[in-house]
């Protein structure tokens, strides 16, 4: 009698083609087509944002149109179907690895549940095999023989417009994080074959506007917000006001200043939206107290770089624009914010890019001598190792009970901690400045989990989507909230302190986020200051 | 035998049942049921924990205000899934029927079948308060989105400055 009802029950709410209604699938995933509605899908991108980004020299993002994902009609070009196989055939002949990633899965399973989107969707297509899969059909359908002669029965499918709209559903319910290459054996890293299928897609006009746009902003402006240089002047000198009421201390800065020592090079986000605003804060007190030699500047005005999100020919132009202002100011070196994608993108591929930036000089501290041969190359450093560097030979005094009002917890972000190997300096710089905890092992470091809206799916229209891939992330500061009082989680990623304050307001309020050199300001003790007591460190309102 | 003694005798038995069906809502059950490290798991892990928590509540009669820490874990997980309001509180309701289900299988106990009616008033309650969550939890997804736009968050991209909004202006 009971089991009927039981599944009556089941049965009486709302049926539908939803991802998880229940239903246990009856058909070949292949079979199973995308659908598009309000709120999972990432508005596409502006005509006109498209127009002007193929305007400019170097980049290619034709088609440019009204659409909508939820239309039947895309508006693809008529051609559309060569366009891509066209495509795919020359970034199999270009990048080594994508072919080497097309051939050698052996489906073993590993990565199957290390993605955040599949921990918080359950939607099996976000595994990252299956992801790869979506890419991988159709690379065995039109590229080798088994899948020319076996077709489907060997995993080959023909390239449609139902496996074009499901590669776009896919390609942007992924972050690149690369969490699921850490776990595969043969290393492949599904953040490239994501890349490769956005990249495909730009080919025929398929594309967000998340992403478009700050591209678009960064080539024009220099900085995602599209502020012109007096614009980003002032607000940094906003920043410099409130440094000075707080602690007295007026730090000197200069802006395009040629022959300074060091080219600064933060994201914008850090100066104009809070929580970065205090990390912007902290960079400047920080230089200040040690005496930095350095220049921001309005052209080289963002760190980060949605090229890396686009295509390649956007990412290496992005990335050129820092080196070209670093060349015409005539700096030793640069040193850099905390950041994601710029990091990501300067360590994996600037060198082959860009580099190598031999008009520079390989970085040394002018306060320790330390040299950085780690950056010997591309001649940047990383805030984190800067700052390490210098507590590691005592060249900065700190008082821990300025952070009393915080118990931190560290995120690791993706883009520093897995395609950089950024994961002591932060903790060893924390140590010294605040009390803090770490959240459970199989969350951190290389391990951890990303904030769910990177690679420029931090939109608000997907914000459900967002908070389900931010789960394993929320989860694990959920836990360590509860147990040891955690009110903080400190990061080194302007995406992450703008992202993870959303998702630590839905799933866990009570706990803020801050850049890892707010907390080093906020214990700062800095010669000549007249700090009062700042109860909430920088973010003190007088 | 009493009722409490069966509850005792059937609780692993009947939560887990329970945790079976609310995870058989998900396109990928198996790997929520059989991974137990919260942290790689935080779906199954959450539903896991709390229902157990609930249940115990359930049984005791406790005040419906105690449900609501056990509620929150799971329907703030379900309410930004892809479910329909409908289908994000449901599966709570089946313990009533998985409970029936498993007293009337053991023959000793079958005549406890007939003193449910506090426990299942007791679901009932959470049910109704799990609308409650659900709502709170949306509502709370709002803020953030208001709350996302408000301190300039999304002006990260996809925004214009305000010197070519003057210019739109004129």
């Amino acid at each position: 009698m009971a089991v009927p009802k039981l599944q009556q029950l089941a049965k009486s709410v709302v049926q539908g083609p939803s991802l998880a209604t229940g239903a246990i699938p009856t058909r070949d995933w292949m079979d199973i087509p995308v659908v598009f509605k309000s709120g999972n899908y990432a508005y596409p991108a502006k005509k006109e944002k498209v127009e002007y980004l193929n305007s400019q020299s170097g980049l290619h993002f034709p088609n440019a149109r009204e659409w909508s994902p939820e239309d039947d009609d895309w508006k693809l070009p008529e051609d559309w179907k060569e366009i891509i196989l066209k495509g795919l055939k020359e970034r199999l002949d270009k990048f080594r690895s994508l072919k080497i990633f097309m051939d050698c899965c052996v489906r073993c399973g590993a990565c199957a549940d290390k993605c955040h989107f599949f921990l918080g969707t359950g939607d099996p297509k976000n595994m990252p095999v299956l992801r790869a899969e979506l890419l991988r059909s159709v690379y065995r359908n039109d590229f080798t023989l088994a899948g020319k002669i076996l077709g489907k029965m060997a995993g080959a499918r023909e390239m449609t417009v139902g496996v074009l709209k499901e590669w776009f559903m896919y390609s942007y319910q992924c972050t690149e994080c690369r969490r699921c290459s850490v776990f595969c054996p043969y290393g492949i890293d599904t953040a490239e074959i994501t890349m490769m299928l956005r990249e495909l897609l730009h080919l025929v006009g398929v594309g967000i506007n998340w992403i478009l746009e700050p591209a678009s902003n960064s080539n024009r402006t220099g900085n995602h917000m599209g502020l012109q240089p007096h614009t980003f002047k002032d607000n940094v000198e906003f920043l410099l006001d409130d440094v000075e009421n707080l602690t007295g201390i007026r730090p000197n800065i200069s802006f395009n200043r040629k022959g300074a020592e060091v080219l600064f090079i933060t994201p914008s986000a850090d100066v104009f939206a809070e929580p970065g605003l205090y990390t912007a804060m902290g960079y400047m007190l920080l230089f200040e107290a040690i005496g930095l030699d350095y220049t921001w500047s309005t052209y080289a005005s963002e760190g980060g770089n949605f090229g890396l999100f686009t295509n390649n020919e956007t990412m290496k132009k992005l990335n050129a624009k820092m080196y070209a202002e670093a060349k015409r100011l005539g700096v030793k070196y640069i040193l850099g914010g905390e950041c994601g994608h710029m990091w990501r993108v300067l360590h994996q591929y600037m060198d082959t890019m860009n580099g190598p930036a031999d008009f520079l000089e390989k970085p040394v501290s002018p306060i320790t001598g330390t040299v950085f041969e780690n950056a010997a190359s591309t001649k940047m450093v990383h805030i984190s190792e800067f700052t390490a560097d210098l507590i590691k030979h005592g060249k900065l005094k700190f008082d821990k009970s300025r952070n009393s009002h915080v118990k931190a917890t560290f995120h690791d972000s993706c883009n520093t901690s897995r395609a950089m190997g950024l994961l002591d300096e932060p903790r060893y710089i924390l140590d010294h400045v605040v009390d803090w905890v770490e959240m459970p092992e199989n969350t951190i470091r290389e391990q951890t989990f990303c904030c769910g809206s990177g690679t420029g799916l931090n939109t608000d229209e997907i914000m459900e989507l967002r908070m389900r891939s931010g789960l394993p992330r929320a989860n694990a500061v959920k836990y360590v909230h509860e147990k040891h009082g955690v009110n903080m989680l400190a990061c080194v990623c302007a995406i992450d302190r703008a992202t993870l304050t959303s998702l630590m307001n839905y799933w866990n309020p009570g706990v803020s986020v801050c850049g890892l050199t707010e907390l080093v300001a906020n214990a700062l003790v800095v010669e000549g200051e007249t700090r009062g007591e700042l109860e909430e460190g920088l973010r003190t309102m007088l | 035998m009493d009722l409490a003694e069966g509850f005792r005798n059937h609780r692993e038995k009947i939560v887990n049942k329970w945790v079976e069906y609310t995870l058989s809502t998900y396109l990928s059950s198996g790997f929520f049921l059989k991974e137990n490290d919260k942290f790689a798991n935080p779906v199954g892990g959450n539903i896991r924990e709390a229902l157990g928590r609930l249940f115990l509540l359930l049984v005791k009669g406790a005040d419906p205000k105690e449900f609501i820490p056990p509620l929150e874990q799971i329907i703030s997980i379900r309410a930004v899934q892809e479910f329909a309001p409908s289908q994000a509180v449901s599966p709570l309701n089946a313990v009533k029927h998985i409970t029936r289900e498993v007293f009337a299988a053991d023959k000793e106990r079958s005549q406890l079948v007939n003193e449910l009616y506090d426990f299942e008033f007791a679901v009932d309650l959470a049910v109704l308060a799990a609308f409650d969550m659900y709502m709170q939890c949306r509502e709370r997804l709002y803020q953030v989105r208001i709350n996302e736009i408000r301190t300039g968050n999304h002006i990260l991209a996809g925004s214009r400055c305000p010197s070519q909004m003057l210019s739109a202006e004129k």
